[in-house]
């Protein structure tokens, strides 16, 4: 590694490397947008198993506050078992029209540095708002930091009646009364 | 259980040595007699009790860096992990409504037991990384649990939510939380009290800080205090009250100019908040108005004290920097004023109107009197006394004079504001008496003593002036009291007097009628020293040897050492505030729930020990709380209100093979599921050591079994229903003991359970059935073939007597005659043996092959005679397979008739049989048809007949066949049957 080496025989080169990598490290605000995120739910009912994603998953992350905000389209699940179940969802349970969006904004209860690469099990307090309802909760994920690259992944479940979510008695058994919800989100730097 | 390791130490308080008159001793006065001292240890090295509480049954556990213990007064047990690796320090420990016990720890993890084991809790919403400080339930059910660094969590609907800043929590460090009365969370944290209050799933949160009033804005603890009250612990400022209805806050006279350092913790105890400190020990404030008491009578606890505790029996526990201590609080009393010279004159004590205690010493009384936390000695002297004179009783009456009862002096009165005194000489037979005991009630003073002395006085407002005389009445007259001794005179609350003689019984005054009672009524002793009324109006006294007994008037009840007296030799009775009887003795005190007539003590384990056995030398303050001199001092004993006073009995571990099983529910086992262990504790901290147990388990034992053991095994169980008994007392008496139980059920095996000893008798008579079901068919199968072997035989004597066969037989014969006689001669021998055999045959089912064969053979030849060359037999089976063949008579024969009798036999139409074995397992018979142009009329019973006896001797079918070509018939080969 002749260069290298040479580099350090040369200490003004060396300071200005210093310089250089220092202020990228610092380099403020650090934001993260969505560039790919997949958000998948399952409802493990007595009768039917319902299974639905989207990849329309939107969101961004400031890694200096530990703040956050992610939202979705709730028409663009797809995958149901049939157009009929795509339909009940959408108009029956979660009302898609009325409250087309679903979010997930808030703050990371951690006090870590968030700056460096790495794994971290962290956990999000912030509101959930799905039909129209808003709940504070706390969502555990792991986020993954590395080369500016932030990725997230995450399960929870979402209770139905928390977000005002009836379902018709002859359905019942075919929905269950939590919901599993898998998010996984790729974000860079914006 | 590796690091259990304690060191129980006694201490004993104090004492001080009083040689000043009237002087005030600038010291704080009250001390604790006796307290206990325990050390965690590991690797010999102690470690640190971060937190401590108590189970709604009273069981005691220290949350430590080592982890869970339970403590039963002994030993300290710990509480291990189901995965046995984790280590974590606890920080948080709580019971929930359901008896769960939840564990906070400084990892921020939060725990439950299980089984006699720790188990995390797994939350989907992942586990806080801060330490957890406190846990509650609020009314919803829900569990809450505070952090040190992020807020209050809440458990709620199986999820879990965080109350943090962003809720308006004013500091994430939040120390304790308690609930208040209609519902509300308070958090005591770093910057405040918060009020936290869920509505509609949404947490509010109102701050409560030094804008309304709080002193301090650092807050350290909360405690409830009634009402909707609660006691506030800050860092510098104190303490204060905190009214959570109206808001108010008020500061206490110590909390104004409060220099003790931060309160670690708050404890409410008897009317008294007692305060542990960072750098100051103990504190005790009785009254919110006067300052604090410091409490520093054992050196470890004058420092810093973290958590409080007061156990069910009124003891109050503490954790200092290595120390598990514990103090009997307010119950005992040591209020060291004299010395142990001073202690060996006493022979009586009285506590006056104002709570000042005196005591007698030689020719003289003392009055100690304190204010403010210091005290002040004043002596009164008789100089009509010598200093060999005896005071027995000390007595004040309703106008505060105090009556002196001497031995050999009467009885002398003194006026303690004006210090004047003087002899009370209304009688001369009280000019030298012996007074054994003054007592009195309202305006009524009674004195009795020797020589007849019984002396019922009667108190005015003119005897305010001691000068004055008393009117009195004097039973000396009464038999069996005035000419005896008189221990003692009681007026009890209907005013009935009892006096109580030295062997001469009881005699009760009521209503100007005397009643003597004495052994003719029962009594074992009639040796009688003092009275006491219970709260009921029973009358209780005490004998020389024979203990106790309760008079509800009518029956006499004696309790004895049976019942638990610790020692017969009983000084005084008396009835306390809370309506125990108390019995004194030299060792202390018994005291006897009169409801339940158990027996609790308080001896050398609190720190009492060498009591005045003195009768004069026990008596009561204002309040009815027991005063009693020992060597030490002056001891005052104040029951505890709702103190448990008999061993809690806990069921600890089931074991089966020496491992847990749930103790609360019944258990339900297999046969081989029959080793069972049970340990148990009889919960009694005061005096763990001196609980005993019985133990008994119905469907085994018959009685109750007596040990000390804390465990008992059964191996090898027998199925059965079982239910298992423990109680601990303090005695030997068990009567009215707690008692825990646990049942259980040992299966039989299943060869032994009643349905599958039915179905298996169901099975065994279906077989039975069955067999004979079977049997009957083939008895009657044999019936039926003997039937059919009848109806053959004669449709085959039939045939043969037919007179076709016998016309045709003798027109054959009769052309032979003419021509050839010998043949004739052979025709008749072979006709006559045909008939032979059908006779012989008869009775036989089946016969071989070979003798049928032959039968037919003559058949034929009859046959053949007639038509010659035209009808044809072939056989062909082997010799031996003819012998190995059976079949039944005659079957051949007939087949061979058959085929004879429809057929045409010409010689255009050849008639010709054949009978082969095919496949060494059928008979073939086989004809070619020619059909008669006149049928011979034919019933077609032969061979219906055939097939019916083959199918009562074979499984196998007969076939008959007929193509319009040929008729065959195709016989199962029958092998010998038996």
């Amino acid at each position: 590694m002749p260069v290298i080496k040479q580099m350090l025989q040369k200490p003004i080169i060396l300071f200005c490397l210093l310089v250089l990598f220092s202020s990228n490290v610092s380099a403020p605000p650090m934001l993260y947008a969505v560039s790919s995120g997949s958000i998948t739910f399952r409802s493990d009912a007595p009768l039917e198993l319902i299974k639905a994603s989207s990849n329309e998953l939107k969101g961004i992350f400031n890694a200096d506050k530990k703040q956050f905000a992610f939202t979705m389209n709730v028409n663009s699940f797809k995958g149901f078992n049939s157009p009929l179940q795509q339909e009940h969802f959408n108009e029956n349970y979660l009302e898609s029209n009325k409250y087309p969006r679903a979010s997930f904004e808030g703050k990371i209860i951690e006090d870590m540095d968030l700056k460096k690469n790495g794994v971290y099990s962290i956990r999000a307090k912030g509101n959930l708002t799905l039909h129209g309802i808003t709940q504070e909760r706390i969502i555990k994920c792991e986020l993954s930091i590395r080369n500016n690259v932030v990725s997230i992944k995450s399960n929870f479940t979402v209770l139905l009646a928390d977000h005002n979510i009836t379902i018709p008695k002859v359905v019942h058994e075919k929905l269950a009364s939590e919901i599993k919800v898998e998010v996984k989100a790729d974000m860079i730097e914006k | 259980m590796r690091s259990k390791l304690t060191v129980p130490k006694l201490m004993t308080g104090m004492y001080m040595a009083i040689v000043m008159l009237h002087v005030a001793i600038p010291c704080s006065f009250a001390q604790q007699p006796g307290n206990k001292s325990f050390k965690l240890l590991y690797d010999n090295e102690p470690f640190k009790i971060n937190c401590l509480f108590k189970t709604g049954e009273g069981y005691i556990y220290a949350g430590t860096t080592n982890g869970l213990y339970s403590f039963d007064g002994i030993n300290f047990k710990k509480i291990n992990f189901t995965n046995t690796v984790i280590k974590d320090t606890v920080t948080a420990i709580f019971q929930d409504k359901g008896k769960v016990l939840w564990v906070g720890f400084k990892s921020g993890h939060i725990a439950k037991k299980v089984k006699g084991r720790l188990e995390y809790v797994e939350m989907e919403e992942g586990n806080p990384k801060a330490a957890i400080t406190s846990f509650i339930q609020d009314k919803q059910n829900n569990i809450w649990f505070a952090t040190n660094g992020e807020g209050i969590y809440y458990f709620a609907k199986n999820h879990l939510y965080l109350i943090n800043t962003e809720n308006g929590v004013s500091d994430l460090h939040v120390r304790t939380l308690a609930l208040t009365s209609n519902g509300d969370v308070l958090a005591a944290t770093d910057q405040g009290i918060n009020i936290c209050r869920l509505v509609n799933g949404k947490a509010t949160v109102n701050i409560i800080g030094p804008k309304n009033g709080l002193p301090d804005y650092y807050v350290t603890t909360i405690t409830p205090a009634g009402n909707n009250t609660y006691w506030i612990g800050m860092q510098e400022k104190g303490f204060c009250l905190y009214n959570h209805s109206s808001g108010k806050i008020t500061i206490p006279a110590s909390g104004l100019s409060w220099n003790y350092g931060q309160v670690n913790d708050l404890l409410v105890s008897q009317k008294n908040l007692w305060i542990a400190t960072e750098e100051n020990g103990l504190l005790k404030q009785s009254d919110i108005n006067t300052p604090a008491e410091v409490f520093n009578s054992v050196s470890a606890i004058q420092n810093k004290i973290n958590n409080l505790l007061q156990d069910n029996e009124g003891n109050i526990w503490m954790v200092t920097a290595t120390e598990l201590i514990a103090i009997t609080g307010n119950k005992l009393k040591l209020l060291p004023v004299y010395s142990p010279g001073v202690f060996e004159t006493i022979h009586a004590t009285l506590c006056d109107y104002q709570n000042n205690i005196w005591i007698s010493t030689n020719a003289a009384v003392i009055k100690y009197n304190w204010e403010n936390g210091s005290y002040t000695e004043k002596k009164y002297s008789f100089p009509t006394l010598n200093s060999k004179t005896d005071i027995t009783s000390l007595y004040q009456d309703i106008n505060h004079t105090i009556w002196v009862g001497t031995m050999g002096k009467g009885i002398l009165l003194l006026n303690p504001e004006t210090g004047q005194s003087r002899s009370l000489s209304e009688n001369s037979l009280l000019q030298n008496a012996s007074i054994l005991a003054i007592t009195g009630r309202g305006n009524t003073v009674c004195a009795g003593g020797l020589e007849g002395v019984a002396m019922i006085f009667n108190i005015t407002e003119k005897n305010k002036n001691i000068t004055e005389k008393y009117r009195f009445t004097n039973y000396n007259d009464i038999e069996n009291v005035g000419n005896n001794y008189i221990y003692s005179i009681y007026k009890d609350s209907r005013g009935r007097i009892w006096f109580g003689t030295d062997g001469k019984g009881i005699t009760v005054l009521d209503n100007g009628k005397l009643t003597t009672y004495n052994k003719t009524n029962g009594l074992r002793d009639d040796h009688i020293y003092s009275f006491t009324e219970d709260k009921k109006g029973n009358i209780w006294f005490n004998t020389e040897g024979a203990g106790i007994y309760c008079f509800n008037g009518k029956t006499f009840k004696n309790y004895t050492d049976a019942d638990g007296i610790s020692d017969l030799k009983i000084t005084a009775l008396k009835t306390g505030p809370l309506g125990n009887i108390i019995l004194v003795n030299k060792k202390g005190l018994d005291i006897l729930n009169p409801e339940r007539g158990s027996i609790s003590y308080i001896n050398n384990k609190q720190g009492i020990g060498d009591v005045n056995a003195d009768m004069g030398s026990v008596t009561q303050d204002t309040a009815g709380n027991i005063v009693l001199s020992t060597i030490k001092g002056i001891i005052i004993y104040t029951p505890v209100e709702n103190a448990v006073d008999r061993p809690k009995t806990i069921i600890e571990n089931v074991q089966l093979f020496l491992t847990d099983v749930e103790k609360n529910v019944k258990g339900f086992f297999k046969y081989d599921q029959n080793s069972f262990q049970f340990y148990y504790t009889g919960l009694y901290y005061t005096s763990p050591d001196e609980v005993r147990y019985q133990y008994k388990l119905d469907g085994l034992d018959t009685g109750w079994i007596l040990t000390r053991d804390r465990n008992v095994t059964f191996p090898k169980l027998q199925p059965g229903t079982y239910k298992f008994h423990i109680r601990s007392s303090l005695n030997e008496n068990f009567t009215n003991t707690d008692e825990a139980t646990y049942e259980f059920v040992i299966e039989k095996p299943v060869w032994k359970r009643i349905w599958f000893i039915t179905s298996f008798i169901a099975v065994l008579l279906a077989l039975v059935y069955g067999y004979i079901k079977r049997r009957e068919k083939q008895l009657k199968k044999v019936q039926q073939l003997q039937q059919e072997k009848i109806q053959f035989e004669f449709q085959v004597l039939r045939n043969q007597v037919n007179p076709h066969f016998l016309f045709n037989s003798f027109n054959t014969l009769i052309s032979y005659i003419e021509e050839d006689p010998a043949m004739a001669v052979d025709y008749v021998e072979k006709l006559s043996a045909f008939f032979r055999n059908i006779v012989n045959y008869r009775d036989q089912d089946v016969i071989t092959l070979k003798e049928e064969i032959g039968v037919l053979k003559t058949y034929f030849y009859l046959q053949q005679k007639r038509h010659g060359k035209n009808l044809a037999l072939n056989i062909s089976v082997s010799e031996e397979e003819k012998k190995l063949i059976f079949i039944p008579p005659l079957t051949l024969q007939l087949l061979i008739e058959n085929a004879i009798k429809h057929n045409a036999v010409s010689k255009e139409t050849p008639l010709e049989i054949t009978i082969d074995l095919q496949n060494k397992n059928r008979l073939v018979i086989k004809n070619n048809i020619n059909p008669k142009i006149t049928r011979e009329p034919g019933t077609g019973t032969g061979l219906q007949n055939i097939i019916k006896r083959y199918s009562l001797l074979s499984s196998e079918p007969v076939i008959v066949n007929n193509d319009d070509v040929y008729f065959t018939v195709i016989l199962p080969i029958l092998h010998k049957l038996n």
